[in-house]
């Protein structure tokens, strides 16, 4: 009898699906096809009496929990018996977690990560759960990527479900562009360089950049662009990802560019001593002509509520045109959703794939990240700065995943360290190169 | 009574402290000082032949990039300001209370009150004390007429360690102090009496009188405040979390550090060895000394 | 100095007639500037707490500049509404989407429960913290045998050891308990933490017991385990308050252990809660400045009230220690 019934609930919310999207919008025909093509994957392992935890960093207030609130709601409507535990955790309380969680065998059910190294250290140590099956059917109906599975998999298997990617963009406030003769995002250095003077010249600070020790990822937003728009992704790539030498000319004259830029007063002084949540509270209030960091900030530049002027996403102009190209961005699908090994693997999988795939989608809808999976439903609605980074991706010649998440913990470490020392202006460029290079390579 | 039977009873009464201190804090150390010679992630299984690396982790910690000697030096600097500054200040403090002076209680409980306070809220309070732009503090000196940039306490590496250790002194005042008040309210009423018919004044009865008889308490005051500045993370850690540029690491601070962001549980181990240790031979140097100058004989 | 000093004596012999112990009086300048000391020392512990509470109750506007010390214009107190429910206020429960937790039917804040779960496990943990120290140092300190000395100084290690260090050890023997999400994951090592520091209360207060009441009760052939119960536990009521005033400084506001070792909701301990409040509402003051208010209210009423308790008990400990 209960199966029955399920069965005729499943049925008929399959159905009022159908009829929503029918009626929501008549050009993603393909939607009916994406909600039924879930028979692709084996979910009866998800008709049973399940309990599966799951921990992740959406914490009130963070751009990903409406996203990850709408994603869920979705599941225990589709799967009335599995039972999600969710533990959320501040970032940084985070990675020591999941990272002692993982010493001790104690991970949970579904777990989320950051793809590139910091999931291979899990990989490594032989706890994730190889997610080859359940996304294989996704893979071959198209609706997921080898591409985009790239930076969570290891020995050619694949350990983690993408949500979201994310690139770093340069957001500017228009209205204080406007008031200084500027009607776009300076496309050029030379113009950059012009728009940050005259700025000044009005007392604006051109740019906002968090440098307290948990947020040094933040000058890497500034740092790695300004790196591949010298060298070039190839040349980056080759030394984030595949372990080439850090004594490269190109990257020293990056930073002491960067470092001109801080000497100029292009940036906020009181950097140093805020954290990136203040520093993005006052590009909010407009403080800032600039502000790069991940695309997951559009979401909240869109708020009107919160923000009065008009955000508009470009990318960091080209500074030596014989390597460097618009296009080449940093970034990739980085927020992944993983699985442990253990009893509930399986369940969990199933459970995860679909999670992972509903964040996206609903991430993308709401300005949190760009879909890393095929779009499926009505997004007309969604955000016009999203479609602006969406147009620059489209554009993209080369990807480069986000230093910390390409290297290895202890690399990441003594990378940001570096990276610290730069905004500091401790250390230069000779000396940047000079020390990651016997550090490091 | 029969020794066996002794013995038993002896056991039994230890057992349930035993199995507390050996299973949550001896087996804890003795597995750090094993983790501590191996080079391992602490996320993947252990494998004693291969990550075996001997002392190497003791001696990467003071290279040039850990800079755990810096570490030490700065936490060596809470310890004496602690010792030199907050201790005199809370024995100064405790001396005028234990006088009898007006709205006495009502002092100590205000003077304690910080020591009730969860950590996280006073962190999170000096942060926006601190806060460049909008603290109370930089606000307050623009009032008095400061015209400057805005100090950036928590971002400017030569003043950085001094902001973080004024609320981490400032918050154990009142714990030193009321331990202080309680062996100057112990001093017996006739000793003083007598010093003071002697011709003392109170100043001299206080140095000649006071402080001899409370050398206990002070002494352990002191291996507190000594033992505690070395283990000291808690506010650190939320105000700056060893930044800027390292300028305001301590030794629990790079542990952390070392232990979930690098990836480097042996270097990690090493170091919490390391405090161990000190901070138990900080605690015997200082019962030393105090046994060494305490011509009054008294433990 | 020396004429003052004459003076005093002089003012002295002549109240010596009337009372007898009055011997000498402080330089009253001195004793003004003290004074004055003290109020201003006392202000600088209250006013992070006064600058607390009037912030909890501003706009951002008022705290980032107009009013920055005074009291608030106009007083904010949906900061309170946002802090105890959640963003939007307690509106959002007709919504069913409240941030709170159900108790016997009540629907109570978050950091109700957290509260509470905070005051079971520090409870709990100064329980068997007593009953342990108790026990020890009678074995230790009223029963002859060779090791004790040695017994002792092991314990007292225990005040050295940095209870950060320990978190991955004492981690991986938690969850090898299977007590992961438990108050019993956070009681058990606290009161391992604290256990030194009890002993050394214990002891110095079982010294002042006279060792002839033992004896005595020997003789009227008690053995070990009556003595201790009949004799010793009664006498040893005024070292409880001490050692549960030090063990609730050590335990109520942990921060580490605690976010680590219980990950359910409902569980999670007052400091955990605050810290992930005042991550949310990063930049919008006022309500940081509720919830930590909040946070801070319980321990400031119960302190307010026995404050006089609390400070004999730790003075007791400090002379006994």
């Amino acid at each position: 009898m209960k199966r029955i019934l399920a069965v005729l609930l499943v049925l008929a919310m399959v159905f009022s699906l159908a009829a929503c999207s029918k009626d929501d919008d008549k050009k993603t025909s393909d939607n009916n096809n994406t909600n039924t093509s879930n028979t692709s994957t084996d979910s009866s392992v998800l008709d049973k009496e399940i309990t599966l935890t799951l921990w992740d960093i959406a914490v009130e207030g963070d751009g990903n929990r409406p996203a990850y609130d709408s994603a869920l709601a979705d599941l225990k409507a589709k799967y009335p018996k599995v039972t999600i535990n969710e533990t959320v955790t501040e970032n940084n309380a985070y990675k020591t977690k999941i990272k002692s969680a993982m010493g001790a065998n104690e991970l949970p059910d579904i777990f989320f990560t950051w793809a590139g190294a910091f999931l291979g250290d899990f990989v490594n140590a032989g706890k994730v759960h190889c997610l080859d099956d359940v996304l294989q059917p996704w893979i071959d109906n198209g609706e997921m990527t080898a591409a985009q599975l790239g930076n969570s998999t290891y020995n050619g298997k694949h350990y983690g479900v993408p949500t979201t990617y994310n690139i770093v963009t340069l957001f500017a406030n228009m209205d204080i562009l406007a008031s200084v003769g500027y009607d776009h995002i300076p496309a050029t250095m030379d113009e950059l360089n012009d728009c940050c003077d005259k700025l000044l010249a009005k007392n604006i600070i051109p740019f906002g950049c968090a440098g307290k020790t948990d947020d040094t990822w933040c000058v890497t937003e500034y740092l790695e662009p300004i790196i591949e728009k010298t060298i070039g992704a190839a040349a980056l790539k080759d030394i984030m990802t595949f372990g080439k030498t850090w004594n490269n000319q190109g990257v020293a004259s990056s930073v002491d560019l960067l470092q001109s830029m801080i000497k100029k007063g292009y940036f906020d002084p009181d950097g140093m001593a805020l954290g990136n949540e203040e520093v993005k509270a006052n590009f909010m209030s407009g403080k800032y002509a600039f502000y790069q960091n991940g695309s997951w900030n559009c979401g909240d530049f869109a708020n009107k509520e919160k923000v009065k002027f008009n955000v508009k996403a470009g990318e960091f102009p080209v500074v030596d045109a014989a390597n460097g190209k618009l296009g080449m961005l940093i970034g990739g699908p980085s927020d992944t959703i993983a699985v442990s090994e253990g009893p509930n693997a399986e369940a969990a999988a199933a459970f995860a794939v679909e999670l992972g795939r509903l964040i996206c989608h609903y991430g993308y809808l709401k300005g949190s990240g760009l879909p890393a999976w095929k779009v499926w439903g009505d997004t007309s609605e969604v955000l016009p700065i999203v479609q602006e980074v969406a147009a620059i991706c489209a554009n993209a010649v080369d990807y480069v995943l986000f230093g910390d998440n390409a290297m290895p913990a202890d690399e990441a470490a003594i990378y940001l360290e570096y990276v610290s020392s730069v905004y500091g202006g401790a250390v230069d460029g000779a000396a940047f190169i000079k020390g990651l290079t016997s550090e490091i390579r | 009574m029969k020794q066996k039977q002794k013995y038993i009873a002896i056991f039994l009464f230890l057992l349930p402290a035993l199995l507390l201190f050996v299973g949550l804090l001896i087996a804890p150390i003795i597995m750090s000082i094993y983790y501590s010679l191996f080079n391992w992630n602490g996320l993947r299984a252990l494998d004693p032949a291969k990550d075996f690396v001997g002392l190497k982790n003791y001696a990467t910690l003071f290279n040039e990039r850990i800079q755990f000697g810096s570490a030490l030096k700065n936490a060596f600097i809470l310890a004496g300001l602690s010792v030199f500054l907050q201790l005199p200040f809370s024995l100064a403090l405790a001396l005028a209370l234990g006088k009898k002076i007006k709205g006495e209680r009502a002092f100590l409980s205000i003077y304690f009150l910080p020591v009730l306070i969860s950590t996280v809220v006073i962190g999170q309070l000096w942060l926006k004390i601190y806060n460049p732009e909008y603290g109370i503090l930089n606000t307050f000196l623009r009032k008095l007429g400061y015209e400057g940039e805005n100090i950036r306490w928590l971002g400017d590496q030569s003043i950085a360690l001094g902001a973080v250790f004024v609320p981490t002194l400032w918050q154990y005042v009142g714990y030193h102090m009321l331990l202080l008040y309680a062996g100057v309210k112990g001093v017996s009423p006739e000793l003083r009496e007598a010093a003071k018919l002697d011709g003392c004044t109170d100043w001299q009865v206080n140095w000649n009188v006071v402080i001899p008889t409370i050398k206990p308490i002070i002494k352990v005051s002191v291996i507190f405040a000594v033992t505690g500045s070395l283990k000291s993370f808690d506010l650190i850690y939320v105000l700056t979390n060893g930044g800027p540029m390292k300028a305001t690491e301590v030794p629990s601070i790079i542990m952390i550090n070392q232990l979930f962001k690098a990836n480097q549980y042996g270097i990690g181990s090493a170091i919490a060895v390391l405090l161990i240790i000190l901070c138990f031979f900080f605690a015997i140097l200082i019962g030393f000394v105090f046994k060494e100058r305490d011509i009054y004989g008294k433990k | 100095m020396e004429k003052n000093n004459q003076v005093n004596v002089e003012q002295s012999s002549l109240k010596l007639d009337t009372s007898k112990y009055h011997v000498k009086k402080t330089n009253k300048g001195l004793r003004v500037l003290v004074f004055v000391g003290l109020i201003l020392w006392a202000f600088i512990n209250l006013f992070p707490i006064y600058w607390m509470f009037t912030f909890s109750l501003k706009t951002n506007e008022e705290i980032f500049g107009e009013n920055v010390a005074g009291l608030p214009r106009e007083w904010q107190w949906e900061n309170y509404d946002t802090a105890f429910w959640g963003k939007g206020g307690r509106d959002k429960k007709a919504a069913g989407n409240v941030d709170g937790t159900e108790v016997g039917g009540f629907q109570l804040p978050k950091i109700i429960r957290q509260f509470i779960n905070s005051v079971i496990i520090t409870v709990t943990t100064i329980l068997i913290s007593i009953f342990a120290a108790m026990m020890a140092t009678f074995a230790i300190s009223r029963i002859q045998w060779k090791l004790s000395k040695l017994t002792y100084s092991m314990f007292m290690l225990g005040l050295t050891i940095p209870i950060h260090a320990s978190l991955l050890p004492v981690y991986k023997t938690i969850s090898s308990l299977g007590l992961l999400n438990t108050y019993t994951s956070l009681i058990l090592p606290y009161s391992a933490f604290s256990l030194a520091m009890s002993i050394l209360i214990c002891s110095g207060f079982m010294e002042d017991i006279p060792k002839e009441l033992d004896e005595a009760a020997y003789i009227d052939g008690a053995g070990l385990w009556k003595t201790f119960i009949k004799v010793i536990v009664p006498l040893m009521k005024p070292a409880l308050a001490t050692i549960g005033i030090y063990t609730f400084l050590q335990c109520w506001n942990e921060l580490m252990f605690a976010n680590q070792f219980i990950s359910s909701g409902d569980k999670i301990t007052l400091p955990v809660g605050i810290q992930q409040l005042s991550g949310q509402y990063l930049t919008e003051w006022g309500p940081i400045g509720a919830a930590l208010v909040i946070a801070t209210f319980p321990t400031l009423i119960v302190y307010i009230f026995f404050s006089k308790k609390i400070q004999d008990s730790f003075i007791a400990g400090a002379v006994k220690g």
